[in-house]
This record gives structure tokens, C-alpha cells and sequence, in this order.
């Protein structure tokens, strides 16, 4: 029957020809939202690097007091630690975790090794301790790195893999040949995601960032992250406000945790992927709909045949099952076209995703099709089933 | 070829898992009647038909259109249901035989010829003529290419297989109809005007096909037909009016 059915759909070809298409068509639809789909869910299952639980972020502005900024802000620094439920203080550029800004460079060289797209980060001593890093090598800064020769950095384990393959990373200096400056590798921590659940986890670099050598100009305004401890609330956030009030002379502070800023990231970048596949359930829809009524005008189009198959001795399974197995042979077709486009991604290397996220999509999408036009077919399958032979064996 | 047929026809019983009891009625119907219900007129098509068709047996049915001939056939071929009598092939009585073994009775036993052909257009004479092995799940796909081969052999088509129907004329067409019917080895064959779309010349080569089939071969054949010539070349006419046998 399978080499009766291949038959068919061969000598048919013309007429299945569109149909194909339009299966090809919409497999290619459902593997770049499965594309999207799983590569998100992929990075989401992946460690974050840090904590944000219990974390405060204190966006500072001065203002327009201009008056010996850095010690008010390394004052406001002592106070805030000093405060009991206060864990730790850090302060840091505004590419805060979860926040809609990024600092990239690709300037650091290792030998004749140009370093991918790094995203930069400006860490003081204490921001291993607010946001619990997970280091794997090395050491986070400290001291030890004042005064010494090459700046100090750490980077995750994405970066130490890209320049220094397997050699191990701390120790190791990197160079930009365009400046003078040189940095050396003292830990590396294993992630760092911090643009939202759904984001890769990039190379990425932190630089060894001193409150007496910061310059704080009115482009630069301080970000403080605190460290609270578990159950903290309200009357924390206030004293903390008043001492920042207390401290500073009408300097602006922003309160918000690291938890809702993760809240709001994630709404922010759910929202195109909802609108998105809002989109692609709207095209599946409609090709749903499409193959009902192809199939449907199909069936009324072969009711004569349906007839004399019953004639022949075909049960009314029988022909449900060869309707419900021509559209799969059909299907199969458009799948394997769709496969082969679908399978230039990973070759090309376009979006640079891992080949597992594009092989899951594939697979994701194939049964998304089979299930699709399966549920398309049940029915009208049923319907040809249910004809009366007789009746149709007097329709021309 | 009698031994072939009686052959065939316990394997066909062997498959369908029923009993073959010894009759010499091929068809026989009791009572039979046919009503078609809508909801502000009720049509009798059939009326209380009783009627044998022995086995071996070529019958013509005569009647003017719309008087049940057709639905007679559909009710003898396990097309259609009868609303009240009963209809026994071959000696078993099949009103309580479910849709798998009506259609297993209708692939083992009986073989039907249309005025239309009701041939596939998308498939090869070959192909049209394997179709009723193709729901023999017992018949092996050589051993379905040979019988068709053999039956388009003997309906004269065998130079034809690769053609498609569109390729061919009306009574090339009908006797690729016939072939198919054939393939199935049926004890029975059931006409409907099988020559009601052919010119007299080519109605004549069927006719003597079908003539054929029934003398040298033994096939039990039940034809509808308009035409008084031919029916009167069959062994017996049965005449219907109104729903009704009238001869």
C-alpha cells in the first residue's frame, strides 16, 4: 500500500506540487521559530554566573554638585556598608545585571589572537561578594593588584577558551597594539549572563575598577550594587535612602533590586518573541486551514474513487488511513526540502548558534509539521471514510 | 478453470474467517425493500424483492430508469443496505456483517464492471488493474503484477499496461474495467449497463467478453442493461417496474 500511495502522489505530482511548497514553506517557518524558540530556552537552562537574589541597585546622580565627588561617593560607600543588613557594597558602570546598556570591545590580543566581541565590565574588590561569582581559576582583585604592572582582569571561561584555547588563562598578559595598555589575566569566573534569562553567555572581561583613580564626571555617574541580607524590606531601603540623603547634598538615588530589573528584562524581551509567534500561529492557521480545505476538495474531488475502493474491498479505515497516509507522503516530501534548506544554517553558520540548538529545531519543526497537517488530514480523512459507496459510485 | 475458482473461493473463506455452507445460490435476496426517507417524502425503490441467482448464472436486469435496478445491484454487491429482508452470497447471510467483512466479501467474492469504467486517471492500466489485490493483504506484490498481467492477457489489453486511461478508448477503457474485475478471481461479477457508453461495435466485443467469462470460466454475472438485444443473449431477464419484479 506505501508503494501504491508513493504512486499516486508521483503521478499526481502536478497537482501536489503547490501543496508541497506550501509545506516546505511553513516547515521553514517553524524552524526559525523553533531557531528562536529553542536557542532561548537553551541559554535559559544555562548557569546565570551570579546571584542577583537580595541585590539592591542604587543608580546615584549627583547632580549639579560638582564638589569632590569621589570622596562623597567613597563616604557614601563606608555609611552603606556600615549599615547592619547591609552585606556588601560595590560600585560599578552602568552595564549593571539586567539593565538595557552594554559596554563591547573586541581591542584585547593575545600573541596574534584578536579576542572575539567582549563585553567590558568595571569591578571594584567587592563585587565578587555581591554577586557571588562563581570563580573556577585565579583569584577575584584585591590589593595585590595595586601598583603592578599590567591592569588586572578576569574574564569567564568563554573568553579563556576563545584566546587561550586549552593553556591555562591567569597569568596571562593581553596587549591592544593600538595603545599602550597592557592587562593580565588574575581569575576567570565560568559565566556571566547578565542581560537577561535569555542571554548567551558572551566572553566577557571585568576591569579592576579603584574608587581613588575613577574619574566621576557629569557623564559618569556611579552605580552602586548592594548586597542585603535574606528577608530585608522597606525599612532597609529607607535607611539606606535617608543615609544617601544624609550624605550627599541633593544627590538623586534610584532604588530598584536586581530582581525586578530581571522582571522587567524579561517582559522586555519576551514581548517579541510573543509577538513573534503570535505571527507565526497566525501563518500556521492560515496553512492549517489551507490544507483542510485542500484535502476537503480533494476528498469531494475523489468521491467516485473512494466509491470504487470500497467496491474493491477497502474498509472505511482503510480509506481514512490512505487519505491520512497520502498527506503524510506529502508531507515527508516538503519535509525533506525544508530539511535541506533548513540544514544550510548550521553549515553556513549563520546566527553563530551551536549546531545542537539547529538540530533540536529541525527536529522540533518536523514533528510540528506532521502533527499539523496530521490534525488536518484526521478529518477530512473521517469524512471520506464515511461516504456511502453507492452514492458515490454514481457521481462522474 | 473451475477448479481455480473454487480454489479461490476457500481461500477467500479461509481469510474472512467464515464458514462456506454448499448452496448452488449465488445471491439470494428475501423480502428485500428499499425505502429512501427525507423528511417530506418516502421513496420506495425496492418492494419486497425476492429473488435467486444461482451460481454459474448470467442474468440481465431490464427495467425502465428509476425503477430500483441499480440500488438492486448496489444491495447485491454489499454496497448498499437493504432497509428490511435478507441478503445471503454464496449461502451466508451478511445483514449482520460488519463494514471489514462486507468488504473483505466484496474483495474475495464479487467483481464489478460500471458503465463509467470508474477508472483512476492517475494510475497505469496496470495499476487500475492490481487495485482489488491491493486490499488482499495475503497476495504478494509479484504475485499481484502476474494476475494482472494474466487478466489484461485475457481481456486483449496486455500490450497496454504502461498506458493511462486517458490514453485509451471507451471500450479499451471498459475492458480494463473487466481485467480489474477479473483480477480478483470474484465468483461473481456485477454489471451496470456495462456497454451504455459504447458504440454497438465495441458494446458487442464486451458483451462477447462477458459471454465468455460465463460459459468458459463459470463466473456468475448480474447485468443492468437497456439494451434488449443484448440482455436477451444472457440466460435469463428479469424485468423490474416501480421497484417491483415483474418478470
Amino acid at each position: 500500500m506505501i508503494r501504491h500511495i508513493f504512486t499516486l502522489i508521483w503521478n499526481r505530482k502536478r497537482s501536489n506540487f503547490l501543496l508541497i511548497a506550501e509545506i516546505l514553506l511553513s516547515f521553514f517557518v517553524l524552524f526559525v521559530v523553533s531557531v528562536l524558540l529553542v536557542s532561548n530556552y537553551y541559554n535559559y537552562r544555562q548557569p546565570m554566573g551570579f546571584e542577583s537574589a537580595n541585590v539592591w541597585e542604587f543608580d546615584v546622580t549627583p547632580n549639579q554638585d560638582t564638589t569632590d565627588r569621589k570622596g562623597t561617593l567613597r563616604l557614601l560607600i563606608q555609611e552603606l556598608q556600615a549599615t547592619p543588613g547591609v552585606v556588601a557594597v560595590t560600585h560599578t558602570s552602568h552595564n549593571t545585571p539586567f539593565s538595557f546598556s552594554n559596554m563591547n570591545t573586541d581591542q584585547y590580543h593575545y600573541k596574534d589572537k584578536q579576542a572575539p566581541l567582549t563585553e567590558r565590565y568595571d569591578a571594584d574588590d567587592d563585587m565578587m561578594r555581591v554577586l557571588k561569582f562563581n570563580l573556577v581559576a585565579g583569584r577575584w582583585f584585591d590589593r595585590r593588584d595595586d601598583g603592578v604592572a599590567h591592569q588586572p582582569v578576569v574574564v569567564n571561561q568563554k573568553f579563556a577558551e576563545a584566546m587561550f584555547g586549552e593553556e591555562s588563562p591567569v597569568g596571562k598578559i593581553l596587549t591592544d597594539p593600538k595603545q599602550p595598555d597592557t592587562w593580565q589575566v588574575v581569575g576567570v569566573i565560568d559565566a556571566y549572563r547578565s542581560g537577561s534569562d535569555f542571554a548567551a553567555n558572551e566572553p566577557a572581561i571585568f576591569h579592576r575598577r579603584v574608587l581613588q583613580s575613577t574619574k566621576i564626571d557629569s557623564r559618569e555617574y556611579p552605580m552602586l550594587l548592594v548586597r542585603v541580607a535574606e528577608g530585608s524590606g522597606a525599612v532597609l531601603e529607607q535607611q539606606l535612602v535617608k543615609k544617601i540623603n544624609r550624605v550627599t547634598k541633593g544627590w538623586n538615588a534610584n532604588v530598584n533590586t536586581l530582581e525586578e530589573n530581571r522582571h522587567d528584562k524579561m517582559k522586555f524581551m519576551l514581548t517579541p518573541l510573543v509577538a513573534l509567534g503570535l505571527v507565526a500561529l497566525f501563518l500556521i492557521i492560515n496553512v492549517a486551514l489551507g490544507l483542510f480545505g485542500v484535502l476537503w476538495f480533494n476528498i469531494n474531488q475523489r468521491k467516485s474513487e473512494i466509491g470504487l475502493r470500497r467496491a474493491l474491498g477497502a474498509t472505511g479505515n482503510g480509506i481514512s488511513g490512505q487519505f491520512l497516509g497520502e498527506m503524510l507522503v506529502v508531507t515527508t516530501l516538503g519535509v525533506i526540502g525544508g530539511l535541506a534548506l533548513a540544514v544550510q544554517f548550521p553549515l553556513l553558520g549563520v546566527f553563530g548558534l551551536a549546531p545542537q540548538v539547529y538540530g533540536a529545531a529541525m527536529v522540533l519543526a518536523t514533528v510540528l509539521i506532521f502533527v499539523l497537517t496530521a490534525i488536518c488530514a484526521l478529518q477530512p480523512s473521517r469524512i471520506a471514510a464515511a461516504i456511502q459507496p453507492a452514492v458515490s459510485l454514481r457521481e462522474e | 478453470m473451475t477448479s481455480t475458482t473454487a480454489q479461490s473461493s476457500s481461500v477467500a473463506s479461509a481469510e474472512i474467517g467464515v464458514a462456506t455452507a454448499p448452496a448452488t445460490a449465488m445471491i439470494r435476496l428475501a423480502d428485500i425493500e428499499k425505502v429512501y426517507q427525507t423528511k417530506t417524502i418516502e421513496t420506495v425503490a425496492l418492494n419486497r424483492v425476492n429473488l435467486t441467482i444461482n451460481k454459474g448464472e448470467f442474468v440481465s436486469i431490464m427495467g425502465p430508469s428509476g425503477c430500483g435496478k441499480s440500488t438492486l445491484l448496489s444491495i447485491m454487491g454489499l454496497l448498499d443496505e437493504p432497509s428490511s429482508g435478507l441478503v445471503e452470497i454464496a449461502g451466508r447471510p451478511v445483514t449482520s456483517y460488519s463494514d471489514k467483512e462486507l468488504a473483505g466479501l466484496r474483495n474475495q467474492k464479487i467483481g464489478f464492471v460500471f458503465q463509467s469504467y470508474h477508472l483512476i486517471n492517475d494510475l497505469s492500466v496496470l495499476d487500475n488493474v492490481e487495485l482489488p489485490l491491493l486490499y488482499r493483504s495475503s497476495v504478494s506484490g509479484k504475485e499481484r503484477r502476474q494476475r494482472a498481467h494474466a487478466a489484461l492477457d485475457k481481456v486483449g489489453l496486455s500490450a497496454r499496461t504502461n498506458h493511462f486511461p486517458s490514453q485509451l478508448s471507451g471500450g479499451q477503457r471498459q475492458r480494463v474495467a473487466i481485467a480489474r474485475a477479473l483480477a480478483g478471481n470474484p465468483e461473481l461479477i456485477l454489471a451496470d449497463e456495462p456497454t451504455g457508453n459504447l458504440d454497438s461495435v465495441m458494446g458487442e466485443e464486451i458483451m462477447d467478453l462477458l459471454l465468455g467469462l460465463n460459459r468458459n470460466d463459470g463466473v456468475t454475472i448480474v447485468m443492468v442493461t437497456h439494451d434488449e438485444q443484448q440482455a436477451q443473449k444472457t440466460e435469463r431477464v428479469i424485468r423490474f417496474f416501480d421497484g417491483s419484479q415483474v418478470s
